[in-house]
């Protein structure tokens, strides 16, 4: 039996091993709920898992929840784990659905920010 | 605030570290956009340190002929990076600073990227003002505040910001502004009167 030529070393730089939903087993979609905003804001409970709920945690579920402990976003956690976003947004809820993390009640775009908010931004940006 | 002790013995709980100021954690998002070379990813690292995101997008008949996909007919989604960064102003407020990917066939994740954000930096360079006009005409469609920032390169012919603004036939309300994307004091400007005009917007 030969191996393709091609087959035997992979180039430098070829991106990763695993592919992007490998790590997902394959999921795409989060199990339930809506699809999380960017900088939708994730916080650990600290509550204790389960056994078996630990069993199922991959390693890169507990990537994310290591990192879950200060205040931290959607966008945050991709960047710092490598994932993609559609990646973490899949493993959030798996966390969501355990009871490891909440995810902070975003408020309706409609919803008017509030004049407070603005002159702390504009106070914070004046210091920088 | 103190949270009760947990008696949980297994080390590989979850980090029980709550948010410890008072006030609600707040991320705002910011979107820089303009065409291809305008300065985008050079404006987020002027004033943030930008950090890659990648994303896995469906692929489109727009990147036909764009995207080489010759011997891999089954491929259906295409990693694209994002550059944004982040600027914590406080302990309650951080600001998110998201590039638009600019070229056109990429025009398909702005809506995900602009939902529930604050407003949006235009980058135009006068020498290709025409690549800032489909940022223009999203922005002026969705009604989110934005305003027109001319990063002045060294090697371009200057305009003063009217004649940009009638080049663009921009509506009164929105500033346009001359910046340097690689200075930080100038970036500052700009997002400054982008949160302005914000608010202005909003009363």
């Amino acid at each position: 039996m030969t191996v393709p030529p091609g087959d035997r070393w992979r180039p430098r730089g070829s991106g990763p091993v695993v592919r992007p939903y490998a790590v997902t087993g394959g999921r795409t979609e989060p199990a339930h709920g809506e699809l999380l905003d960017l900088v939708a804001v994730v916080v650990a409970t600290g509550q204790p898992l389960t056994a078996d709920d630990r069993m199922r945690q991959t390693p890169e579920h507990r990537a994310i929840l290591a990192l879950c402990g200060t205040h931290v976003t959607v966008a945050d956690l991709a960047a710092d784990t490598g994932l993609p976003v559609g990646v973490v947004r899949v493993l959030l809820a798996d966390l969501t659905a355990q009871g490891a993390v909440t995810v902070a009640p975003r408020r309706p775009a409609s919803q008017r920010t509030d004049t407070d908010v603005l002159q702390e931004i504009l106070n914070g940006l004046r210091a920088l | 605030m103190a949270s009760a002790p947990s008696e949980t013995a297994d080390r590989d709980a979850a980090p029980a570290r709550p948010a410890a100021s008072s006030a609600p954690f707040i991320a705002h998002k910011i979107l820089i956009a303009g065409g291809f070379g305008s300065g985008k990813t050079t404006l987020v690292g002027a004033i943030s340190e930008v950090r890659p995101l990648r994303t896995e997008e469906t692929l489109t008949t727009a990147s036909v002929g764009l995207d080489d996909l010759s011997g891999v007919d089954g491929k259906t989604t295409t990693t694209v990076a994002l550059d944004f960064g982040r600027i914590t102003l406080g302990r309650s407020v951080s600001l998110y600073l998201f590039g638009l990917p600019g070229q056109e066939r990429f025009s398909f994740m702005w809506n995900e990227l602009s939902f529930g954000a604050l407003g949006a930096v235009v980058l135009a360079d006068v020498r290709r003002l025409s690549d800032c006009f489909p940022s223009v005409n999203y922005f002026e469609a969705l009604r989110l505040p934005f305003v027109v920032a001319i990063n002045c390169f060294d090697t371009a012919p200057h305009y003063e910001a009217d004649e940009v603004r009638a080049a663009l036939d921009l509506d009164p309300g929105v500033p346009v502004v001359l910046c340097d994307a690689r200075d930080i004091a100038s970036v500052k400007q700009v997002l400054i009167k982008l949160v302005e005009t914000v608010s202005r917007s909003r009363t």
